[in-house]
């Protein structure tokens, strides 16, 4: 019994420590194309516009509505303590530390990872990128590079945008649904949020971008036995960058804590 | 002139090639024959690098192409042109772009210069005018002729078919097999068709080599092949299974 136990962790940590190994691969290799081969300008910008404008409403949405509803949850518990007025405050650094990268994180994994995976995962099963490489075309200066660039670029602008409508939303809702006082809940948000909350928001969000790119690239890249594996491919992915976000999210947040901590002090 | 030494490779635990050694002259014609997962695909992508055999060597033009990195094998890949079986055209390009592609590729900015390219590639498969179409809106015909047709555009010293006439009607197929004859003729190109097809194998070869458990059972010409007693090669050529019904 114990025996079964122990080869069953000790296999599901070696594919783990695989998985790791081939993504630190892809991403050595793609770091390498970055450094010596010439940037194909045209397909970042269709990445970007793809990755980063497209994934806007999707961004948008989330920020407003979590920001909103958020807010109103904070305001029912505060006000029975008689702290109203430091619900903008509590919304705001949530908001830019932990809500605003991961969700916006999360978000970009199912509608870009998913992508990546099934186009890449597509043309892996056609022969497309066999067909790329016969033409003495590096598949990972041409399909990699631009995907995670793309997403290194876009997803910090998408993260302040989630932050900055989060906010936005939770403001509105707290001055004017539950009538929370506007100089008390600005003074105190302002007080507490500081540049230090800003550069981990965007420091987690190029994180979160190039788990992201990464994962969806390697699952793309490794799909086989046709139609069934391209439907596989960007399950994987938005279920491992999903998961993945989640738990590097915990350890970033300790990590970052130590050279940008909370509060105005 | 392509040359194999001793090539060895193994997909996961099956031994699909056990020590080719097999020449291609330059400027002649060699079709690899074999039964449907005998590694004839396998050892036609050893020739342009895409796959790295586990030993053994593969000289292109007496340049050891095994071993060599990604990078490395790109000016050898310009040299070395690949049909894949099923054309392999980048799905989200028109069919005068997938053409396009490795001219652009290669530093080729005139657009004027490309067109004409191109439009000379299409002609040379009869396919002329045909740039605006959608690889979706092709014939499985025609996307052969159009995957043909972006090898040929670059000019290759040396051309590979991967089964070129699997999957097509036999018009289709008789239309193909003349194709790469009259291509062979005009270009003088060295080439290597795999097939299993023994149309396509009398059509085109100057040479035939039987590949049969991984290892190179029979080289030799058209005539010698037709002339074999050797009950594998003629149960081959002649479609016999050898099974009772």
């Amino acid at each position: 019994m114990f025996h079964v136990i122990f080869h069953a962790f000790g296999g599901i940590i070696l594919r783990l420590l695989r998985y790791v190994g081939q993504l630190a691969f892809l991403a050595m290799e793609t770091f390498e194309s970055i450094r010596v081969a010439p940037l194909r300008w045209r397909l970042l910008l269709n990445q970007v516009a793809e990755i980063g404008f497209r994934s806007q409403l999707v961004v948008v949405v989330t920020g407003a509505f979590t920001g909103a509803v958020f807010t109103a949850q904070t305001y029912f518990q505060f006000h029975r303590l008689g702290m109203d007025s430091a619900v903008g405050a509590v919304v705001a650094v949530s908001m830019f530390r932990e809500l605003g990268p991961v969700l916006t994180a999360l978000m970009l994994s199912g509608r870009v990872g998913a992508s990546i995976a099934a186009e890449i995962g597509t043309m892996k099963v056609t022969e497309q990128i066999e067909a790329l490489r016969a033409l003495g075309v590096h598949p990972i200066d041409y399909l990699i590079v631009p995907r995670v660039l793309a997403l290194l670029i876009s997803t910090p602008l998408l993260v302040a945008e989630c932050i900055g409508l989060g906010i936005g939303a939770g403001y509105l809702v707290a001055t004017k649904v539950l009538g929370v006082s506007r100089a008390y809940y600005m003074t105190n948000m302002l007080s507490f949020t500081t540049g230090r909350d800003i550069k981990m928001a965007l420091i987690k969000g190029m994180a979160f971008a190039a788990l992201i790119g990464f994962i969806a690239c390697e699952e793309g890249l490794k799909t086989a036995n046709g139609a069934a594996g391209v439907g596989r491919a960007p399950t994987q992915a938005v279920v491992i960058a999903s998961l993945v976000i989640l738990i590097s999210n915990f350890f970033l947040s300790f990590f970052l804590n130590i050279f940008f901590p909370a509060g105005s002090y | 002139m392509i040359q194999v030494i001793g090539l060895h490779k193994a997909l996961g635990d099956e031994n699909v090639l056990c020590g080719i050694d097999l020449v291609v002259p330059e400027g002649g014609t060699l079709v690899v024959l074999g039964r449907s997962g005998s590694g004839k695909s396998v050892l036609l992508k050893h020739l342009v690098g895409l796959f790295q055999p586990d030993a053994g060597r593969v000289l292109v033009n007496g340049e050891d192409i095994s071993g060599l990195k990604e990078r490395q094998l790109g000016p050898i890949r310009k040299r070395v042109g690949i049909l894949f079986q099923s054309g392999a055209l980048f799905d989200s390009m028109s069919v005068g772009e997938n053409l396009a592609f490795p001219l652009r590729e290669s530093g080729m900015l005139d657009p004027e210069l490309i067109q004409e390219r191109v439009a000379e590639a299409l002609g040379m498969v009869d396919l002329a005018g045909e740039e605006d179409k959608m690889p979706e809106n092709l014939s499985g015909g025609m996307r052969k002729r159009v995957g043909l047709a972006r090898t040929l555009v670059s000019r290759p010293a040396c051309i590979l078919y991967d089964e070129p006439t699997t999957g097509l009607d036999p018009i289709a197929t008789d239309s193909i097999n003349r194709l790469i004859r009259r291509l062979q003729k005009r270009l003088k190109s060295t080439s290597v068709v795999v097939t299993h097809d023994m149309k396509t194998a009398f059509h085109t070869a100057d040479r035939i080599a039987f590949l049969h458990e991984g290892r190179i059972y029979f080289e030799g010409t058209v005539e010698e092949l037709r002339a074999s007693e050797d009950p594998i090669l003629v149960n081959f050529i002649e479609g016999r299974s050898g099974e009772s019904d």
